[in-house]
């Protein structure tokens, strides 16, 4: 190969060298340079290995289309692994090696691969593999497969995402582009034009004079009226994907590693301007080094002043092609050419040195190739728009569109300069385009199944055409099915060379018309998008931000274990060390004398006005109607399936005043809960619902000693057992702040539930504190809070019940057999599964022996393994010196008394179903 | 990104918007007796239509309940309808 | 459960200003905030403010929904169903952190949250900004911004917001 640059021309700086290495070789490059193009430039040939086999590939395309060079990259403290080097810019530095092949892209060990393909065709693994077990396999074939390795480095600037909005957004910057946006945008919209080179221009650069100007003199004035007029324009930005509602989705690149911007527009309506790629032809040996796409070369030649060979051979057809070839000569090449069409066969060891036409060989090390062009209807198809099969062009082109939108130029199957700019004066002023019909008939020129030679259909994924036939006489002979049976289309470059090939082959194996066979499924993204530009600043603490309490300072002061419960953050255990010293030690401390808690995040909601009576009784399974002003309700909300969906209490504050104290991480999906029957059924104006949780802060004191603790506070009430009873519920001031004072328990102790205002929590805390540890109490975290309240048997939704449970499996039976008024779930309480005798029900669990049984356990007959349900809260009680359990069992009610087991990984432990409750079952303390 | 139109708010971005069910069930009185299929088919049977659709959803934001109308294939908003009968 | 005490660092009770590029955010403290409900709370609560309103006064109420507004700055008002004047009432003073965007890039940060453009108008200023609950208006001036976010969100949003305000910097000293 005898690469040479050019002395003139292209977007290239000739005085600016750039200094590079590709696998070890030191290079030089310009300023303006991709990757591949100064490859090319420094006459290497090999730049890489193909995924299956390991054969050698050289450069095919010039830009998005190149299938074939995909680097990792190292620049600086940098590295990128699967780097496209067609359409990466070369910076000065960079080190650069070709993915897959080891030691180099043009010595690969692994190369030898080759010789076995007649047994590694489409399904190969598939078939081999299976028995006796894909998993003995995956691990090894896993290591085979697979690109550049992953660099575990971590870059910490977020990739930057911002939403926008424009009137006219024009997708290319080739002549029919840039006039189309300058068109609209001396019009008045507001206009984008984003282009993905870091240059303007397209095939400018090819052409001799655009309107009868200076191409160069053309795009750069072109440029400064956009500009003037208001618009923008976004360099080396691809528009990706096109999404919902005219959304559009554009990364923008910056320099070697740096991170990509992704813009999300919303577009009024959308011009797309993204030009056509060449195909291949398929022949045989078409994979080898040297045999490049033409329209490839003459973009080479004429953007950065590569001439990819001084002697080359063509095999193409159509008028671009034609011009491609014209402007190849121009630049000093000397062509052959060989009919496309006839059985042709590239020849050469690790790159081609000729072809082959029957037994007539013409030598030449660079053999390019066109069969032709396909538009880039990709975002097409992204928004809906439909195709329609041109036999003229022998290609796919925009049909119908449901959006917004419209193709010109090349995308629109438009290949003439002339023909192109009328479609954009058309789509500039918002006018319907009319495809210029003038474009010369195209001989089809499609694969020859059953045709002599290993013909490459994807280039790096290694289908070939035999592979198709195979897949074919497989039966599976959907295109969907042939991409996911051979991989073809699966490869970095998503089928931009393969598709066509592909499903022409299909269509010529089983005879059918090729719009017949039609297309896969074009997804976005269009070219790859680094993850890293999805997920933005969204990542670490702000990828699921979790709820923060307003005490967290003075727990972080008190040393406090910091967990995430339900999507807060809250205090788990108090100190440092061993966790389960503390928290047993908390949980006996509150049990022995008295302990604070925050409750804060427990949910507030109020329900109000004329109708609220009325709306909770239907809301909760209890009857919520006879609840008198000032008194509480422990209750359940169920789905209208019955079944619970949470549980709490509920306090009347006045006649027409309710306060929902639901679960901390239920406390959203209980608002929007009651905000839809609150609407639907009802008539919202005589019901109000607001959400106050966050207002208030919540501190509870609980045990023997809580009513001297909250003594301490001076509160101008009676808290003794008569006037101020269990499940009642104060209005009264502190400090002259509202306090909001519930004597409702968790634990099954004397307990006092005060609220205040968030912003008055420390002093409270501080406060009860003190007094708590005056009177030798302590702190309670969350983790000693479960160890109460399931001695208790007090149940936490979604951890003692599942999806199945309804509430007479908890013991709550009355309203289902009394409650007369409608209420949500009511019906599902009566439905044959309800009434199944084997419903898993809620009991307690007698241990035998010291060790706490894994919650999740299975219990079962004992000595069988047959399940009759399973542990869902099991702890070591300190207060009653042995483990102890919750579980939900088949008939468990009925089965107090009998010995049965817990099976966990063939671990058995002896237990007795018992009550639920273990600890004051009379409730005396409770009641204190 | 799909926009939806609150009959409140004006068009909003699909993520403040959240589904509520196909529009048209009636909730069976309960007081009254019902059989368990007719329950059940108040509780499971959807038509999961192709093509035009009404569906409720809720506008979070606003908590706004509303029918709105699109064609679950295009993914076009054919419009929106209040569930208040006097909605200003 | 994981100890997570390192892994989250220590929220800031208040935020002092913060200028990053052309971009100020500052932590507002208001008297009061109190969500008033009813069937006509929109025409009995003034000035009523939506989007892209300018707050002009020291008193106003925010439409929230159809039915529900918050007022700021306004009397101490007794919590519950008011029968009379057919309102529901909460003082919420503080289940929400209030803090002030402004400059010129103001709206540059927020757009890196949702798709906020001025127009077309909305009647409520509730909406999502980085996926979290918020109501944002303007007060005064063009460039100044105003949010309430819920308190245990409060951190979180201005994590975003910082995170915003640092990326539009960047995009102006290209």
């Amino acid at each position: 190969m005898t690469a040479r640059r050019l002395p003139s021309g292209g977007v290239i700086d000739r005085t600016q060298p750039l200094t590079f290495r590709f696998d070890g070789r030191v290079m030089c490059g310009l300023k303006g340079d991709t990757i591949a193009s100064a490859l090319l430039a420094n006459g290497v040939r090999i730049v890489g290995r193909s995924f299956k086999y390991h054969r050698p590939r050289g450069v095919w395309g010039s830009w998005v289309d190149d299938p074939n060079a995909i680097m990792t990259i190292r620049l600086g403290d940098r590295e990128l692994p699967n780097v496209p080097a067609a359409t990466t810019l070369l910076e000065n530095g960079m080190e650069i090696r070709a993915v897959n092949a080891w030691p180099s892209a043009k010595h690969d060990v692994k190369g030898g691969l080759d010789l076995l393909h007649r047994w590694l065709g489409a399904g190969f693994y598939y078939k081999m593999f299976m028995s006796p077990d894909w998993h003995l396999f995956e691990p090894s074939i896993r290591k085979m497969a697979g690109l550049g390795p992953v660099n575990t480095a971590v870059y910490d600037d977020p990739s930057d995402q911002v939403n926008a909005a424009c009137d006219v957004l024009v997708v290319g910057g080739g002549p029919a582009g840039l006039l189309a946006a300058r068109l609209a945008a001396e019009r008045g919209e507001d206009v984008w034009l984003v282009e993905d080179h870091a240059t303007l221009g397209g095939t400018s650069a090819q052409v001799t004079a655009i309107d009868g100007q200076d191409p160069e003199a053309w795009v750069t004035a072109q440029e400064a009226a956009i500009l003037a007029a208001g618009g923008r324009i976004l360099r080396q930005t691809t528009a990706y994907g096109i999404y919902d509602h005219q959304m559009v989705g554009l990364l923008e690149k910056f320099d070697f590693a740096a991170a990509p911007r992704r813009w999300r527009l919303r577009a009024g309506r959308i011009v797309l301007a993204s030009g056509a790629l060449d195909r291949p032809i398929t022949f045989a040996n078409n994979d080898l080094p040297g045999v490049m796409s033409l329209q490839g070369a003459a973009d080479f030649a004429a953007r950065y002043g590569v001439l990819v060979d001084r002697k080359v051979v063509v095999a193409a057809r159509g008028a671009p092609a034609e011009h491609a070839i014209a402007l190849i000569e121009q630049a000093g090449a000397r062509l052959t050419r060989v009919a496309p069409d006839a059985p042709l066969k590239a020849f050469g060891y690790k790159g081609a040195q000729g072809i082959a036409i029957g037994g007539l060989r013409r030598f030449a090390d660079t053999v390019l190739v066109s069969g032709g062009l396909t538009p880039l209807v990709h975002l097409w198809r992204h928004a809906g728009g439909k195709l329609d099969w041109c036999a003229r062009r022998q290609a796919f082109l925009p049909g119908a569109m449901p959006i917004q939108m419209q193709a010109i130029g090349a995308a629109n199957g438009t290949y003439s300069l002339h023909d192109a700019l009328e479609e954009a004066r058309a789509a500039g002023t918002n006018t319907p385009v009319t495809r210029v019909d003038t474009a010369e008939e195209m001989t089809p020129l499609w694969p020859k199944p059953n045709s002599k030679g290993r013909q490459w259909v994807d280039f790096q994924h290694d289908v070939t055409l035999k592979d198709v036939s195979l897949a074919a006489q497989e039966n599976y002979v959907s295109v969907e099915h042939l991409k996911r049976y051979t991989t073809l289309g699966m490869a970095a470059d998503q089928g931009k060379t393969a598709n066509m090939a592909g499903l022409a082959a299909m269509a010529a194996i089983q005879d059918r018309p090729i719009p017949e066979v039609g297309t896969t499924t074009f997804r976005p993204p269009f070219v790859p998008i680094p993850i890293e530009s999805f997920h933005g600043h969204y990542s670490k603490q702000l990828w699921h931000p979790l709820k923060r309490l307003p005490l967290e300072t003075a727990h972080r002061a008190l040393d406090a274990a910091l967990c995430e419960y339900g999507g807060w953050l809250r205090p788990g255990w108090y100190g440092n060390g061993a966790a389960q010293t503390h928290i047993q030690a908390e949980a006996k401390q509150a049990r022995e004398t008295v302990a604070i808690f925050d409750g804060s995040s427990l949910g507030k909601i109020a329900v109000m006005g004329p109708d609220a009576a009325a709306f909770v009784n239907f809301v909760y399974y209890n009857t919520i109607t006879t609840l008198q002003p000032g008194r509480i309700r422990y209750g359940f909300m169920l789905t209208e399936g019955g079944i619970v969906k949470d549980d709490g209490v509920i306090a009347r504050l006045g006649p027409e005043h309710f306060l929902i104290s639901c679960s901390s991480s239920h406390t959203d999906s209980v608002r929007l809960h009651l905000e839809a029957w609150r609407q639907d059924g009802n008539d919202p104006d005589r019901i109000f619902i607001h959400d106050e949780t966050q207002a208030w802060a919540t501190v509870t004191v609980t045990g023997p000693k809580a009513r001297g603790v909250v003594e301490t506070l001076g509160l101008p009430l009676d808290l003794g057992r008569e006037a101020f009873p269990h499940m009642s519920l104060q209005t009264t001031s502190w400090k002259g702040q509202p306090m909001r004072l519930a004597r409702v328990s968790f634990t099954g102790d004397l307990s006092f539930e005060m609220s205040v205002p968030a912003r008055h929590a420390e002093a409270l805390w501080t406060s009860l504190h003190d007094a708590t540890k005056a009177a030798g109490g302590g702190l309670l975290g969350i983790e000693a809070m479960s160890i109460l309240r399931a001695e208790k048997g007090y149940i936490m939704i979604g951890k003692d019940t599942d999806g199945e449970t309804m509430p007479h499996d908890l013991g709550f039976t009355v309203p289902r057999n009394k409650k007369t008024a409608a209420f949500i779930g009511d019906r599902s309480l009566h439905s044959p599964v309800a009434n199944a005798a084997d419903r898993k029900q809620l009991v307690g669990l007698a241990v035998g022996g010291d060790d706490v049984i894994p919650t999740g356990a299975h219990v079962v007959l004992t000595g069988t393994r047959q399940s009759q349900g399973y542990v869902t809260s099991s702890y070591f009680s300190p207060s009653l010196g042995k483990p102890i359990a919750l579980a939900i069992v088949a008939g468990g009610t009925n089965k107090m008394g009998q010995d049965m087991e817990t099976w966990h990984k063939d671990a058995r432990t002896s237990v007795t179903i018992c009550p639920p409750c273990v600890f004051d079952p009379e409730g005396e303390r409770l009641n204190a | 990104m799909q926009r939806f139109p609150c009959p409140f708010c004006g068009p909003r971005p699909e993520t403040e918007f959240h589904f509520m069910g196909e529009a048209g069930k009636i909730r069976p009185k309960t007081t009254q007796a019902i059989s368990d299929a007719e329950w059940a088919t108040y509780l499971h049977s959807q038509r999961n239509e192709k093509g035009t659709v009404r569906e409720v959803w809720m506008h979070l934001t606003c908590g706004e309940m509303f029918i709105m109308i699109r064609d679950s294939v295009t993914m076009e908003v054919l419009g929106t309808e209040t569930l208040r009968k006097d909605a200003s | 459960m994981r100890d997570d005490r390192n892994r989250w660092p220590a929220p800031i009770a208040r935020r002092d200003p913060m200028t990053v590029g052309a971009a100020q955010l500052q932590e507002v403290a208001l008297t009061r905030q109190t969500l008033v409900s009813g069937p006509s709370v929109r025409t009995t609560e003034a000035p009523l403010i939506g989007w892209p309103d300018l707050v002009l006064t020291d008193r106003y109420a925010l439409c929230l929904r159809r039915d529900q507004v918050l007022v700021v700055n306004g009397q101490e008002d007794s919590p519950g169903w008011d029968a009379t004047a057919q309102r529901a009432v909460s003082d919420v003073t503080d289940g929400y952190r209030v803090f002030d965007l402004t400059g010129p890039s103001a709206h540059d940060v927020l757009q890196r949250g949702a798709e906020i453009e001025l127009l077309p108008r909305s009647p409520s200023v509730a909406r999502q900004l980085y996926g979290l609950g918020c109501f944002l208006y303007r007060v005064g001036r063009p460039d100044h911004f105003r949010l309430h976010v819920s308190s245990a969100h409060a951190d979180a949003m201005c994590g975003h917001l910082l995170a915003a305000m640092k990326a539009t910097s960047e995009v102006l000293s290209l």
